[in-house]
């Protein structure tokens, strides 16, 4: 879907201010200094039915009668299918169908930038669990002998497993248009002249490997008919209506035939953006071709094997700083492993490359970026989006500049740093809302930071402290239309249900959504119940990915809750006999600031709105000011707005084993507005372990396309054991303009920080730098050995 | 999801019963917490197998005293052990292994039986076990015999158990005057298999080494007792350098491969740092210490 959006309108319709900006709502619309539940931590409308098992997810939705979905997969990393026979299995009893790419109504195309993934293949493989058929049968043991009697004539072709192999001219294409999929560029200042300027210079190359995000809840779909023709499908996903959008087309349907129901979701990180469309199509293949309702249910090894993981990626590194501490120049070569398929390539590419000098003003880059192809299972969607990796490779020259002038490396960023009129690496002048200062001051002092500038060693211990910065883009970048839209009912006893397109995937966010829309109601929080996605009903709030949940989606719900507030006082003003601006609603009562006491409970303001025959509800759309971008230079105003963060670690390192301990975090973050701080510390609590888990220890072990440890035994999350004691952490706000009282997203900049923090911290304790992740005990005590020698 | 398909589940209430069981019906397998076999069966596909239940009864359960020595269950749970004031006592190494095994849930459903005859090379109660001399006890319908524990295992997931024997308990002789303790070291903190294990076995007399009993997992096909060096240090004087000598001395008797949890070097290595750390331990707990 192309949007045009020429000129940026405010979407503003009744008598409001219309210089009114969203962060100025408390203010300027509800005339209030003081906020009823914003900025409170409150107890999450989902947790009970959370806890005590309650709640349903994908799953538990399932009839007895579903039938099994089991996906066939290629065992080969890359060859031609000469042929697929599946009459054999066919005559297996329970196996109701085998649906191979023939079978597919409409497009059999799933790819997500660009058209390279077909859902079923049957030209040709592309990595070791690509799939090819559907098995739908009436149970798990005829599913399973289905699988074993589907026989695929291949023709082997020689494999890629590497970068550099995908590279060199002579190596087998994987798909037509050759292994690079999509390049980037950015050219700022003179790259030369900056070299010449600098007094120090470090070059380095980096390597960030694959991560599997772990999701608790493994992937599903169930499909049922609703009649011949029309189709639902519960499932998991981060966007219902970008799933609706690709089953359809898988369908040969219109939209308005597929049905998605977004279920509550067990942890996503990117992975159901991905994962969502792939499973509700398999389904939805097998209830529309059998008239029967389907289930696709992953294992853990079907999930980890075959689906999306966090994209490698090579950074080479030039960085300049002249003798004063000021960055110079920086030039960038970025090449991302795509794996089989570009996926999300080009759009993790670009935010590397538009992010590519950190958190810091540079007034000369040159950034080049690729991302190539290769035999092993492909990348996708992954909190931190690209700006994880990113973020490895050039804190970590950002420290080693620092270091070489003999500069204290917080001293060095703070010289460094983005502020208010700053540029960013694509150009973008920073009007408002750049909090990192502020953020590294705070920890500085938090930490006593300066009274730890010298390692300990104490026995076979070392231990040291390092600090890490981070900027994240929110939401979409370069001239991308970005918008988001939500909807508000009030039913006719006072009680209201409020619809997003913004999925519960564990992190609260439509929660997030009620309380402002409850702040701007003076309702009740518990009157307002939130309904599960449900493409039929609920508007299309675009994806809740990109850190943009709340941003985006919260300023949609708030534009929708200002719409019907303003219906509200109307009528109270009129019940209360007063002026509309007497009119104050709290705690789902209307009542006059001037006489306290005459209150209008919500039930009968519902019922007087209904009477008047005026409409009860409220379609909240939101889009974020105009970006632009310049194809030639990689310039322009490349995000609407950045979140920052900071974080210290501490870190303990054994030298007889190598183990790495975390021991304590520091974290800081500009969040614009904390709507709710305990979310948000849940955030940052999660974010830290995950961001342990890719710093010392998950490592996705792959042999020629193979991946050798796809459990939880082998793959090694970090445990509670490994969870560092965490300092409270620090929120700025500083609010931007044009969302919902100044929110900013956190899902993804709360990672981001934390890797380099540690690996920072392993480097002062122990004088060695890590190029590449994990750094497992078995690395480091190799490492002390080489220095030792 | 996989189903965990043919298998047939009997659930004996006597150990006879589950003899005549074991001898008479075809292709059975016991079963105790499960948390070994389950996942095993979920990774390979398991021809008609007929699972014997062990957790009814009540004869291979607890841990007593007798004769000088401590016998326990083979259905006793991890969990039972880690509460026993008797092991906490006299076993030490025993306590510290279970203390550190899986998670709370593992050792609430794992035993020390299945532990040893799933015969993983990095079981962790088994370095324990080794150094403090354990016998244990098998049997079958109609034979019972006792053999020493290191004689159990003979191969990576291997043991001695003919088809229709059951392992019924672990005999374990008290040594007062002695201390051991047990170290190992995971990829993470917890809930996690070892990368190597260690315990070491003292007595002590003034500063000698009276006694001595060593033993590395994961290190070779089986768990090892490291006798060579053992015989090498009795009767020597303990000391800082004696420690990285033993220490030194054990790694290189080890046989470590490479596999998805470490390399064959990372594990030789990683055998001298532990049997120092249990060895270190150990004396300490006897009360002297290593200057
Ligand atoms: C998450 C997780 C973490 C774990 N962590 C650890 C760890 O840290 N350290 C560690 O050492 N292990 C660990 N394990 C492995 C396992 O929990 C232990 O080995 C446990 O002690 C096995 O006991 P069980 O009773 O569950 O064995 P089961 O699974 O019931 O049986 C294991 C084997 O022993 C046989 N068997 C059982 N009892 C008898 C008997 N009386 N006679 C003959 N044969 C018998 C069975 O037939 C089977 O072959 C872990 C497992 C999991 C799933």
């Amino acid at each position: 879907m192309k949007i045009n959006l020429k000129t940026f309108v405010l979407p503003f319709q009744y008598n409001v201010d219309k210089s009114l900006e969203y962060y100025k709502i408390l203010e300027k619309l509800l005339n209030r200094n003081e906020y009823f539940v914003v900025g409170k931590n409150l107890i999450r409308s989902d947790a009970l039915d959370k806890c005590l098992g309650k709640a349903n997810f994908t799953a538990d939705y399932l009839s007895k009668e579903s039938l099994i979905v089991k996906v066939f997969r290629s065992c080969k990393s890359h060859a031609i299918i000469k042929n697929i026979e599946t009459s054999r299995a066919m005559n297996i009893p329970g196996i109701e169908a085998i649906i191979t790419a023939r079978d597919i109504p409409g497009i059999n195309q799933i790819g997500y930038a660009l058209p390279d993934q077909p859902l079923l293949n049957d030209t040709k493989v592309h990595y070791i669990g690509d799939p090819i058929a559907l098995i739908c049968a009436q149970n798990e043991e005829a599913a399973q002998k289905a699988e074993e009697s589907i026989l695929i004539e291949y023709e082997e072709l020689k494999s890629v497993f590497d970068i550099s192999a995908a590279l060199n001219p002579d190596s087998p294409l994987i798909h037509t248009d050759g292994n690079v999929a999509v390049t980037t560029k950015i050219r700022k200042g003179n790259i030369e002249k900056g070299f010449k300027n600098s007094n120090v210079i470090i070059e380095d190359t980096y390597w960030s490997p694959y991560q599997e995000h772990m999701c608790l809840e493994t992937d599903g779909a169930y499909a049922f008919p609703d009649g011949t023709n029309k189709i639902t499908v519960i499932c998991e996903s981060q966007s219902p209506h970008l799933v609706r959008e690709k089953v359809a087309a898988i369908l040969g349907w219109k939209l308005n035939q597929v049905r998605i129901i977004q279920a509550l979701t067990g942890g996503a990180f990117g992975k159901k953006d991905d994962t969502g469309p792939i499973l509700a199509a398999y389904a939805a293949l097998s209830a529309k071709t059998l008239g029967k309702p389907s289930a696709c249910i992953y294992d853990r090894i079907e999930m980890f094997k075959t689906t999306p993981k966090r994209f490698p990626a090579k950074f080479i590194y030039k960085s300049g700083a002249d003798k004063n501490g000021n960055l110079t120049a920086i030039q960038v070569y970025i090449t991302l492993e795509c794996g089989a398929y570009a996926n999300r390539a080009p759009f993790w590419l670009w935010r590397q490359t538009a992010h590519a000098a950190g958190p810091y003003e540079v007034d000369n880059v040159a950034v080049d970026g690729r991302a190539v192809y290769t035999n092993n299972v492909y990348g996708g969607s992954f909190r931190g989006f690209g700006n994880l990796a990113l973020h490895f490779a050039v804190e970590q020259q950002i420290d080693k500049l620092a270091y070489e002038l003999c500069m204290d490396p917080l001293d060095f960023r703070l010289k460094n740093v983005l502020k208010v009129g700053s540029r960013t690496t694509c150009d973008q002048i920073l009007d408002h809302s750049v909090g990192i200062e502020k953020c590294l001051k705070s920890i500085e002092d938090a930490s006593k930071w300066k009274e730890k500038r010298v390692p300990i060693k104490n026995g076979n211990t070392l231990k040291g402290w390092g600090i890490g910065c981070a900027y994240h883009g929110n939401s979409t970048s370069r001239s991308t239309p970005d918008w988001s839209a939500a909807s508000l009912l009030m039913n006719i006893d006072g009680s209201f249900i409020y619809r997003t397109g913004i999925c519960e995937l564990g992190q609260g966010s439509p929660f997030g959504h009620v309380k402002i829309v409850a702040e701007i109601l003076g309702a009740n929080i518990e009157s307002i119940k939130i309904e599960i996605p449900d493409t039929d009903s609920t508007p299309d709030s675009k994806p809740t990915h990109g850190s943009r949940g709340l941003m985006m989606g919260g300023t949609a719900a708030a534009d929708a809750a200002i719409q019907l507030r303003e219906k509200i006082i109307k009528i109270a003003a009129e019940m209360l006999d007063c002026s509309l601006k007497l009119v104050e609603c709290k705690e789902s009562y209307a009542y006059n600031k001037e006489n306290l006491n005459k209150k209008i409970p919500f039930n009968e303001i519902a019922e007087e709105l209904h009477i008047r025959g005026l409409n009860p509800g409220a379609y909240g759309f939101y889009a974020s000011p105009k970006r632009n971008y310049d194809e030639e230079t990689g310039l322009g105003i490349n995000y609407s707005v950045y979140t920052f963060a900071s974080t210290i670690a501490e870190v303990e390192v054994d030298t007889e084993t190598g183990e790495i301990s975390v021991l304590k975090i520091w974290p800081s973050m500009d969040v614009g507005k904390a709507i709710d701080p305990i979310i948000i510390e849940g955030q940052i609590h999660g974010a830290l372990s995950q961001g342990i888990g890719f710093t010392l220890m998950e490592n996705v072990q792959l042999h020629n396309g193979n991946i050798l440890n796809p459990s939880f035994k082998d793959y090694i999350v970090p445990s509670a054991f490994d969870t560092p004691e965490v300092d409270d952490p620090i929120l700025i706000e500083e609010a931007y303009k044009h969302s919902a009282f100044g929110v900013k997203g956190v899902g993804e900049p709360s990672i981001i920080s934390i890797v380099p923090a540690i690996v920072n911290a392993i480097y002062h304790a122990t004088g060695i730098r890590f190029n590449t992740l994990p750094i497992t005990a078995e690395r480091m005590h190799k490492a002390l050995k080489e220095v030792k020698k | 999801m996989k189903p965990l398909t043919g298998f047939n589940l009997v659930r004996p209430r006597t150990l006879q019963g589950a003899l005549t069981l074991m001898a008479t019906l075809e292709k059975t397998q016991p079963i105790a917490g499960g948390t070994d076999l389950i996942p095993l069966y979920r990774e390979v596909q398991c021809e008609k197998t007929n699972l014997i239940d062990l957790s009814l009864i009540n004869e291979l359960n607890g841990i007593t005293e007798s004769l000088n020595c401590i016998v326990i269950g083979s259905t006793t749970t991890h969990t039972q052990i880690l509460s026993n004031n008797l092991v906490a006592k006299h076993v030490s190494a025993l306590h510290d292994s279970c203390s550190v095994l899986g998670s709370v849930q593992i050792r609430n459903r794992g035993t020390i039986g299945g532990n040893i005859c799933n015969a993983s090379p990095a079981a962790d109660t088994a370095p324990p076990l080794l150094v403090h001399n354990a016998e244990v006890n098998i049997s079958n319908q109609n034979n019972n015999r006792w053999i020493p524990l290191e004689e159990l295992f003979k191969g990576p997931k291997l043991t001695v158990l003919q088809p229709d024997e059951l392992l019924l308990k672990i005999k374990i002789p008290i040594d007062s005057d002695s201390a051991s303790a047990f170290k190992r070291l995971g990829r993470r903190k917890g809930f996690t298999l070892s990368i190597v294990n260690a315990a070491a076995f003292v007595k002590r007399e003034e500063g000698l080494i009276q006694n001595i009993r060593l033993s590395i997992g994961s290190v070779a096909p089986t768990p090892l007792r490291i006798k060579k060096v053992e015989e090498e240090f009795l009767g020597i004087e303990m000391s800082k350098r004696v420690l990285d000598e033993i220490g030194q001395a054990c790694s290189d008797q080890v046989k470590p491969i490479d596999d998805i949890r470490g390399t064959a070097e990372y594990r030789r290595d990683m055998s001298n740092i532990l049997i120092k750390r249990a060895l270190n331990e150990a004396w300490r707990r006897t009360g002297g210490i290593i200057e």
